[in-house]
């Protein structure tokens, strides 16, 4: 199941329940506050060290030979002038001893190794050099002569599957068979509709090119290994390289505090954090490795793009009969996750008793697909949310309304389980009205060049739940302020604000008294990867029992000092006080026990979620657009997002959330494609932030506004958060292709939608209306 | 490696003139590891001044009002000198090429992308970094206003958009809609903040007017 | 990383001329464009000149005749932001506007953005292209949505600058320096189709150097700039319309008409002039015009849209006068 590799990687090692008795919070004093975050001053002075930014005593620099074919064999492969160069300390290659590590064993794709002979997309590394500055380690490279045996290369997945296709690997270039799914009887419900639709899309491969580059710095010292990662999740660094290096856990200490970007390229290890620790061994120095931005672009991850035809059929009243889905896609030379959850929102999203899906996914030579922000999610939404807006049209029904009519509480694509809760309708109705969508629809169309139109899509996000395990640890100290101790790493959505908020919500510390230490295998506790809109409802839950358990030792001792149940007592801001006897009260720093003890520590874990039950974030987009047919520009006029999320834990995060999502999808849009020289060369042509470009602030309306649709879900944990930061990305991109149709007439059905391809559209529909 | 004198803000810096460089003068003070000799330049003052590929030549900085002195190769950008020899690492790579926006420094208090200028460019330029922002330890306006308004999420891109808008407001202090997006579209966010930011500049600009102007 | 280069501080014009003329020299002016270059090996540079501190070069004045000269060592941003430009050449302060983006603008400079080497991302990536000596110009197979719809044969560049082709609008004269002399000429002859050389964009001989560029008086003048790209800033002209014409009344006695984003030179139209000459602007003579200059194209398979942008977008121009 490709699913669940995005959910649950593996068995998942369970965290005790907690404690103490969760109640669920009614009225809050600090979480959902819009508060600056508590990390603010660091990355706003200069003072967050991130790890591009480490720099140690005696640090060399190393950078990575990259075969520069799409598919090629390395014949052989001389480093005498590199060893000669000014600066140089080490070089690894395929024949350098402790290179012959097995890559991504756990994988499901093909096997590898670190330098492998065989080069299946550009970009591979080939070998590395350790010098004393960057731009000595980057002159070694140019001497390292390298001949190859350049093999014919397949860039789409169409060709790959071709027979006679040039072969990415021995036994061929299929990942295997298709993945299908089913439920009722498709063929049925097509023949009980009243309309059916039938439409083919295509989607770009995109890219996640964080600002900080992908790297490390490794340093050892003896047999025990440090590394500076730039990394959503320090705990999968640590056990990826200690597997990689055959090395205890324990002496693999990895730091992560900050992390320029991921959006989930950065969930794994790269073949350069063992090429850091391999040349920091060699060379008994520090390394640092950080890759260039075209290495980004190249060779650490992407968003598969593919093929994908969808069929809808409905009933007069608007009701679905039949869903049918075919993807083909690529995850790259090696990840055979090509089209993974592509169909997850048809499967899912609008209530249909007879869906059929299929995704075939291919090898090509070009590098591996990595988890991007809602993987597959984006891609399915771009084909649903469009053929519903066909499926309207040609019921006569406004878009709004037909998928309120397709409202569902169960998750379908899991059985027909319940949700913990669904929000869907009232960010459907709440988003319209706020949005103004009746009056913005029905605006009659202008006749000049420019003209406008407005669409809209839904989501939701088969994540966003959260779960076991998580273990965070509070510590109160004598003077009432407090350190709050986790693993998970803040990748920008604002965890440590938010976890900072739950504590000072129980402890009734005020956030600026509230330390946190995270993101270190050395020091702190287990978390998974930050990634999925799961953080928040994973960690908040935790952190929230370890404030409580906290909170309850701290009580009673309290209550000894005066003579009154443990129940009555409450904490805030360091005093404790009986609710039922103002006379009873102290101050924290006074309990007699806690005077000779100095601080008291909570442990928090994260419990199990509800059993036979799913817990999803859902959202409705709207957006305007403004064409000029004269030049198929597509202006962003206005966003609003509206998102089911559970409880709204930070405001101004929150928002934040739902600006970055919908700026992401503009460029899915309007922008974003990965061009590679197909009929050539197979090499990539954009690797660039110029050629690949993403938006800036010119292509982004000023207007984008945030609704939360704050439905209290009283079961899926114990904040009631759910996800936010997948689905704010989902819907975007659908929701302006079915704007621009409803300005121009035109469906755009391949991303993204820009001059180069909606002027020919254009005309093509003035020359068949003509 | 650098005068420990800090120059009073707004003081008059001294002038640092053509005959520095490649003088003797930086010689003492050097002694930065950068794995290259350290070579004395053609002092000779009445021809263009050569440095060779891969000597290093002595140079004075004003950074952020402080005179750095250090040796560099002629290919050295000034990014890669404040980071990594000068380990001033608010200033920020994301591309080396010019089309981010993060390594954004101010150069005579106009933004530039500092890993597209060399640092022998930047030799008699008042050069102010994010660092220089700050007012002692406290955050500047520009800084306060991004708090305030959540105008960042990894808080990579941030030191660049933060010179970018410091560069903006200093030439034009009250700046529409319009020219806050014009200033700050060198400057990419792929976590998408661009609506916080457009927020955060004009607080900061009504912040900085509000004391009278100048930083 | 940049490769190893030596570096060469000109103080005078004669300096700098004196260092240029070897092979692997090359001339350092913002920097922007040759450190990108350098960077990404598209040709050896062993030995950058810089001449950013001849304040010589640098300045826009008006002289007694109305015309403007604009030392080739002046920002674009000071280009774009000079009230003499926005007030008698609005469509070239236009222009500087849209280039790059502002740290771009604020270091890069009128000269560099006329010499500036194109963007065709087989000629900035690694790939041994015709114009890089090798047997191909990748783009006639390849990817070609960014590339020339005219005059591309044997190489299908499209020239990257925003002020060239308004600069050729508005008349301009190229100033040039070399060890042998100083000569100009009309802008629009600097450039040069690859049929003519296919190694190089203009005119400039090694050991050369753009000094200023001269606008005749813009009296009577209107000028615009149309700049379409994918995406709001830090982008290259899918199309961009340069426009300058003087009206008699309502009719146009003088137009001239140059495309960027189409060819390998900023590209006149000249066919589009002549439809537009004695005529009143009119939609139907504006379609005339946006047809007459796009006549001679012939797109390669991604890139027709640019023949219906550089209608639409003339049509846009015209339209607007």
């Amino acid at each position: 199941m490709t699913e669940a590799r995005y959910y649950e990687r593996g068995p998942i090692p369970e965290t005790p329940e907690p404690k103490q008795r969760q109640d669920h919070w009614t009225a809050t004093k600090v979480v959902g506050q819009a508060l600056p975050r508590v990390d603010a001053y660091q990355r706003l002075s200069g003072a967050a060290i991130y790890p591009s930014d480490v720099n140690l005593p005696e640090m060399l620099y190393g950078a990575v030979l990259r075969c520069p074919h799409a598919h090629a064999k390395v014949q052989s492969l001389d480093t005498t002038a590199a060893e000669q160069m000014p600066g140089v300390r080490a070089i690894l290659t395929a024949e350098s001893p402790g290179t012959d590590i097995p890559w991504q064993p756990e994988s499901e794709g093909p096997a590898s190794v670190l330098f492998d002979s065989v080069c299946r997309f550009e970009g591979e590394a080939v070998a590395a050099v350790a010098a004393a500055t960057p731009y000595q380690a980057h002159d070694a490279l140019r001497t390292i002569r390298v001949v190859y045996d350049v093999l014919p290369a397949v860039s789409n997945p169409q060709a790959a599957l071709e027979p006679g296709a040039p072969k990415v690997h021995p036994d061929g270039n299929s990942s295997g068979e298709p993945s299908t799914y089913e439920r009722g009887d498709v063929n049925a419900g097509f023949d009980a509709a009243d309309a059916v639709v039938e439409e083919t899309f295509a989607v770009p491969f995109l890219l996640h090119t964080p600002l900080e580059p992908h790297g490390c710095v490794a340093r050892w010292e003896g047999d025990k290994l440090t590394l500076w990662e730039s990394t959503q999740g320090v705990y999968n660094v640590q056990s990826q390289t200690a597997a990689a290096l055959d090395l205890p856990l324990s002496h693999v200490r990895v730091i992560g505090h900050y992390v320029g970007g991921g959006f989930g390229s950065k969930l794994a290890i790269g073949k350069y954090t063992l090429i850091a620790a391999l040349l920091a061994k060699q060379t008994a120095k520090p390394v640092k490795v950080f890759l260039s931005r075209e290495e980004t672009l190249l060779c650490v991850g992407n968003r598969p793009g593919g093929t994908m035809r969808l069929k809808a059929g409905a009933k007069r009243d608007g009701s679905l009969t039949a869903l049918e889905f075919e993807a083909l896609g690529s995850g790259g030379a090696y990840s055979p996750y090509g089209t993974g959850l592509f169909d997850w929102q048809i499967r899912d999203l609008y209530n249909c008793s007879n869906v059929r899906t299929k995704g075939q996914s291919a090898y090509i030579n070009a590098g591996e697909e990595r988890p991007m922000r809602a993987p597959g999610h984006p891609q399915g939404s771009w084909a649903l949310e469009q053929i519903l807006d066909a499926l309207a049209e040609k019921l006569g029904l406004d878009p709004l309304e037909l998928r309120l009519r397709n409202l569902t509480t169960v998750s379908q694509a899991r059985g027909g389980i319940p949700y913990t809760s669904t929000g869907f309708k009232e960010c459907l109705e709440e988003g319209a009205r706020a949005f103004g969508w009746a009056a913005a629809r029905a605006r009659p169309a202008a006749d000049g060049a420019l003209v406008r139109g407005v669409g809209m899509g839904g989501c939701t996000w088969i994540a966003g739940a959260g779960g076991p395990p998580s273990t965070a640890i509070v510590k109160y100290f004598a003077d009432g302020s407090v350190n709050l101790n986790m693993g998970a790493s803040d990748i920008g959505t604002g965890t440590k604000t938010v976890m900072a908020m739950v504590v000072a919500e129980e402890l009734g510390v005020p956030l600026e008294r509230i330390q946190i230490e995270h993101a270190d295998t050395g020091t702190t506790e287990f978390a998974t990867a930050s990634g999925g809109s799961k953080t928040v409802p994973t960690e908040s839950p935790a952190v929230r029992a370890a404030a409580l358990d906290c909170k309850e030792q701290l009580l009673v001792m309290a209550a000894a000092d005066l003579e009154t149940p443990v129940g009555d007592l409450q904490l805030h801001e360091g005093e404790v006080f009986s609710s039922r006897d103002s006379s009873k009260r102290m101050a924290v720093k006074e309990i007699s026990q806690f005077q000779r003890r100095r601080t008291v520590v909570g442990i928090g874990y994260r419990g199990p979620n509800p059993e036979g039950k799913a817990t999803c974030p859902f959202a409705a987009q709207f957006c305007e657009v403004e064409v000029d047919k004269l030049t198929g520009e597509v202006r962003v006029l206005r966003f609003l997002g509206a998102h089911d999320s559970g409880r709204v834990m930070s405001r101004l995060t929150y928002d934040n959330q739902v600006y970055g999502g919908i700026v992401m999808g503009i460029g899915f849009g309007l922008m974003e494609r990965r061009v590679l020289d197909e009929k050539q060369t197979g090499k990539m042509v954009n690797r660039n932030w110029h050629d690949y470009k993403i938006p800036t602030a010119m292509d982004v309306p000023a207007a984008i506004e945030s609704l939360p649709i704050e439905i209290q879900d009283l079961e899926c944990n114990t904040t009631g958060a759910k996800g936010l930061g997948e689905p704010v990305t989902i819907p975007t991109a659908a929701a302006i292709a079915n704007a621009v149709y409803h300005a121009t007439g035109v469906r755009v059905t391949e991303a993204p939608i820009n001059p180069t391809r909606l002027l020919e559209l254009l005309a093509a529909h003035d020359q068949r209306r003509a | 490696m650098e005068d420990n004198h800090r120059k009073k803000k707004n003081a008059a810096e001294p002038g640092v003139t053509r005959r520095h460089f490649l003088t003797g003068t930086g010689l003492g003070a050097v002694g930065l590891a950068t794995g290259v000799p350290a070579v004395e330049g053609d002092t000779k003052t009445d021809s263009a001044v050569v440095i060779e590929a891969g000597q290093t030549v002595p140079v004075t900085l004003q950074i952020n009002g402080v005179r750095k002195r250090l040796l560099v190769e002629p290919r050295w950008s000034l990014a890669y000198v404040l980071r990594e020899q000068l380990v001033m690492t608010g200033t920020k790579l994301g591309c080396d090429r010019g089309e981010c926006g993060a390594c954004t420094v101010l150069v005579d208090d106009v933004p530039r992308y500092s890993c597209m200028t060399l640092t022998l460019e930047a030799e008699d330029s008042k050069i102010t970094t994010l660092e220089g922002l700050l007012d002692g330890e406290e955050l500047g306006d520009v800084q306060r206003a991004f708090a305030e308004k959540d105008a960042f999420q990894c808080g990579y891109c941030t030191p660049g958009q933060v010179m970018a808008v410091e560069g903006l407001l200093r030439s034009n202090p009250d700046p529409s809609i319009e020219e806050i997006r014009t200033g700050v579209s060198g400057n990419l966010c792929r976590c998408g903040t661009y609506p916080n930011i457009f927020k955060a500049a004009h607080l900061a600009a009504d912040m900085k007017r509000g004391r009278g102007g100048g930083s | 990383m940049l490769p190893n280069f030596a570096y060469i501080r000109a103080r005078t014009k004669q300096e700098a001329l004196n260092n240029l003329g070897s092979e692997g020299a090359h001339v350092h002016a913002g920097g922007t464009d040759i450190l990108g270059c350098a960077r990404a090996e598209v040709f050896e540079v062993e030995k950058i000149v810089s001449i950013s501190r001849l304040e010589e070069l640098r300045g826009i004045t008006r002289s007694s005749d109305g015309s403007l000269r604009i030392g080739a060592l002046t920002t674009i941003s000071e280009i774009a932001q000079s009230p003499l430009v926005q007030e008698s050449y609005p469509g070239l302060a236009q222009a500087a506007g849209d280039v790059a983006s502002p740290q771009l603008r604020n270091q890069g400079t009128l000269g560099g953005n006329l010499c500036q080497r194109p963007r065709c991302w087989y000629f900035r990536g690694d790939f041994h292209c015709a114009k890089k000596g090798g047997d191909l110009c990748y783009a006639v197979e390849g990817e070609n949505r960014y590339h020339a719809i005219l005059g591309g044969d044997p190489c299908y560049i499209v020239h990257p600058s925003d002020t060239a082709p308004m600069l050729v609008a508005l008349g301009a004269e190229i100033h040039i320096s070399g060890a042998a002399g100083s000569r100009s000429m009309p802008l629009q002859d600097f450039f040069v189709l690859p049929d003519q050389d296919l190694s190089r964009e203009n005119l400039l001989e090694p050991g050369e150097i753009v000094t200023e560029v001269l606008l005749p008086g813009a009296s009577g003048i209107k000028s615009s700039y149309r700049k379409i790209r994918e995406r709001g800033a830090w982008d290259f002209a899918l199309v961009s319309v340069a426009l300058a014409v003087r009206m008699n009344g309502s009719t146009i006695a003088e137009a001239r008409l140059v495309l960027g984003g189409v060819a390998p030179v900023p590209w006149r139209a000249e066919a589009a002039e002549r439809a537009l000459i004695g005529k009143q602007p009119s939609p139907s003579v504006a379609a005339d015009a946006a047809a007459a200059a796009v006549a001679g194209a012939q797109p390669l398979e991604q890139n027709a849209y640019k023949v219906l942008l550089a209608k639409g977008a003339i049509l846009e121009s015209l339209l607007a006068l």
